[in-house]
């Protein structure tokens, strides 16, 4: 127990880059998607595949991979770029925080891309001409009738892509960012207690998973209210 | 068999069916002779359906006795199993296994209940297509045919089970008013060839031509059963008239 | 600096070392996977609360936590225990590659028997009434009706997770495995050329995806024949 103990701080301290991690990458992810579903729904040909291209890519190749294409590859290129300007330099990179939050929330917009998408095709054109057929504005339609729908219809698999997204948090330690994963090894290495350590993370993402799920859950009844009576 | 048919082969005594609070059956007493052809009908929510998934065991009964065919409906896995397989039933919604032939539909339940051979199973159930008349669709899928097709194909999937009785739900509700007429084609032949009908329905032409008996039912109870033409002519209960008033104006 | 693309053609051959490897784990932690999803699914829909809930706290366990963290929990942290250097399992728990598979099936078993319980659940109830009505026992109804049909249900989700496993396999490399993704960091860490070689191993993994994509709607069209286009 007392091994614990010492530690709990350091577990505090990661869990917290844990969470600005994943509070950054799903600004990112979020606005990934709404570019991608944009691009996807535009008459632009070219927006068209090169949003195509963009979820094929990232929602086909392993997240570690993406990442370490990230990491590594920035830091090849800053210190190329660092050497021009003084030779002395030996490696140049872009912080771990900002590449892993970078990666994981292509990966994962890739993903919000599709699920914005469906919902946006989801609302019912009918109402999109009752609305202008009432003599709403297109922008006042958009605003009042089809957002308030989408976010409903959109909810289940963003709770999801959340999920995934928190998980894939866990990544970035293999690039060494100073999170939970990486006090485990920390830890390990002084108590010999590798299986707690590892616990202990599981634990934290577990709790944080759970907190995710339940909120978006009672979003999810929020925002459902009105078919309650519908059988 | 008993002739006369003087011992009821389906008796219903003092059942009671709850939902949670909400009474969907009260005290219901129902007697039915062998070939006899019942027909209930009644306001939407008048337990109905509940009644006739009593006999089959579909809901399980609160209060009072069932038996059907001299088997009493408690827990007993035996006694369900046997009224089942005497027992046919049709639904509003055909429930046609989708990922079946309409010929693999009807072989199922005689080779998995009645562990009947393939060839032989396959014979019934061309026989039973022959009997609603639709043969010639028998290898394909049922969302190939029309709604009243699918019907048909699910009397005679009931029908190859050899039921001594057959309860229909809506056989009819679902259909395009064209559609109507060739299903209860069908069940005017069966009730002509002496089966044990319980019909909910609200074809009262039907219920005129082949009922034996009408059942009204409103809030969970039975509140009148008399002949079709007694029904009709002379209904005692306001609710009953009201009923009749409701249904026979369009 | 260069971007060399003759490179990437170059480095696809040798990133075929890792590919036997990565097909490997795909294939015995999906069979696995499969395996333990079924018993999971059974415990779930079996309506006593000794088989359910054990049943729902390993899915509740295995999908709220990294893969990450379980392989290292399964590789690094289990030889804390002696019962279990001592036991039957310990060959495998020793290996990396035992503990990937371990921890790859047991996650894909938990995701797995959640996407067949969509299924099963989106199964019409009216037609488990009308075999009951037909006289068909509770396993023959789940082998005859329900089982057909929630396969049907399932294929697009379960190909989406077999990606998501196919994707899952590179973390093997954590645990110093020769898959695609150790092999191309080995060579990245030789040569310095982190994005020749890493798009390199990309494009292999987005064919296989395809792969896997194309074969799953082949088998989704066989099985949907009966369903009105
Ligand atoms: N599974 C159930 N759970 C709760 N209430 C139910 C259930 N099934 C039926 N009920 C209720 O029991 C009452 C009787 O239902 P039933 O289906 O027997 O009516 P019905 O006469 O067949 O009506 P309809 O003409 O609409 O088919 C209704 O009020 C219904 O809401
Ligand atoms: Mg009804």
């Amino acid at each position: 127990m007392s091994d614990i103990v010492g530690w709990l701080d350091d577990y505090f301290w990661g869990a917290m880059v844990v969470l600005r991690v994943f509070g950054v990458s799903l600004l990112m992810a979020v606005l990934f998607g709404l570019i991608g579903s944009a691009a996807k729904l535009s008459k632009s040909r070219i927006a068209k595949s090169i949003a195509s291209g963009y979820t094929v890519v990232f929602r086909g190749t392993p997240e570690l991979l993406v990442l370490l294409i990230f990491y590594f590859g920035s830091a090849v290129t800053l210190t190329h770029i660092a050497q021009i300007v003084d030779p002395e330099i030996q490696f140049v990179d872009i912080p771990p925080f900002w590449a892993g939050a970078l990666a994981i929330a292509l990966v994962v917009g890739a993903y919000m891309t599709e699920t914005f998408r469906g919902a946006f095709l989801g609302v019912d054109s009918g109402q999109i001409e009752a609305a202008r057929a009432l003599g709403i504005s297109n922008f006042k339609t958009f605003v009042y009738v089809r957002i308030p729908q989408m976010w409903r219809l959109a909810l289940p698999n963003f709770g999801n892509h959340m999920l995934s997204l928190m998980k894939d948090t866990a990544l970035i330690s293999v690039i060494g960012l100073e999170e939970i994963v990486f006090v485990a090894e920390i830890a390990t290495t002084v108590t010999v207690k590798p299986f707690t350590m590892y616990a202990i993370v599981a634990v934290i993402y577990l709790a944080i998973t759970t907190v995710i799920t339940l909120v978006v859950s009672g979003l999810e009844k929020y925002s459902n209210r009105h078919l309650e009576r519908a059988r | 068999m008993d002739e006369g048919g003087q011992q009821p082969v389906i008796l219903l005594e003092g059942v009671s069916k709850f939902f949670g609070d909400f009474q969907a059956l009260k005290d219901i007493d129902m007697a039915v002779k062998r070939g006899e052809r019942i027909v209930v009908c009644g306001p939407s929510g008048s337990g109905k359906s509940t009644m006739i998934r009593c006999i089959n065991r579909l809901e399980e009964h609160d209060k009072g006795r069932i038996l059907v065919n001299g088997h009493e409906l408690t827990g007993d896995v035996k006694d369900i199993d046997a009224v089942r397989r005497e027992v046919g039933m049709v639904f509003q919604s055909f429930n046609l296994f989708p990922h079946l032939t309409v010929v693999e539909n009807l072989m199922l339940a005689p080779r998995l209940v009645r562990k009947t051979a393939k060839p032989e199973a396959r014979e019934i159930a061309m026989r039973y297509l022959e009997r609603v008349q639709i043969p010639e669709q028998a290898d394909k899928f049922p969302s190939q045919l029309s709604g009243g097709q699918q019907q048909r194909v699910a009397i005679a999937r009931a029908l190859c089970m050899n039921p001594e009785i057959m309860l229909f739900d809506e056989p009819t509700s679902a259909l395009d008013p064209e559609m109507i007429s060739e299903v209860l084609d069908v069940m005017v032949d069966l009730a002509r060839d002496g089966m044990t009908m319980i019909c909910v329905t609200h074809e009262m032409g039907f219920a005129r031509k082949v009922a034996d008996l009408v059942v009204f039912m409103d809030q969970g109870e039975i509140v009148e059963q008399n002949p079709p033409a007694e029904f009709f002519e002379n209904p005692r209960n306001e609710r009953t008239k009201l009923f009749l008033s409701q249904i026979l104006t369009h | 600096m260069s971007f060399d693309i003759m490179l990437i053609v170059d480095s696809i051959p040798k990133m075929l070392v890792g590919i036997g490897l990565t097909l490997h784990l795909l294939l015995l932690s999906t069979v696995i996977g499969l395996i333990l999803a079924i018993i999971t699914l059974l415990m779930r829909i079996s309506g006593r609360w000794y088989l359910a809930w054990p049943a729902m706290t390993y899915i509740y366990v295995f999908r709220g936590t990294p893969i990450l963290v379980q392989i290292f929990i399964i590789y690094y942290g289990l030889p804390q225990f002696d019962f279990i250097r001592e036991s039957f399992a310990w060959p495998v728990l020793r290996a990396p590659f035992g503990c990937a598979v371990v921890a790859l099936s047991l996650n894909a078993g938990a995701y797995v028997s959640e996407i067949m319980r969509g299924g099963v659940l989106g199964v019409d109830r009216g037609l488990h009434e009308a075999g009951k009505a037909l006289g068909l026992k509770v396993h023959q109804r789940f082998i005859y009706i329900t089982t057909p049909i929630a396969i049907r249900l399932a294929i697009p989700a379960y190909s989406n997770d077999c990606i998501s496993m196919l994707k899952a396999t590179a973390l093997a490399s954590t645990v110093t495995l020769m898959d695609m993704t150790g092999v191309a960091r080995t060579i990245v860490a030789q040569t310095f050329a982190p994005y020749e070689i890493f798009i390199a191993a990309a494009i292999i993994y987005l064919v296989l995806t395809w792969v896997i994509q194309r074969g799953f709607g082949l088998f989704e069209r066989r099985m949907s024949r009966y369903v009105k286009q």
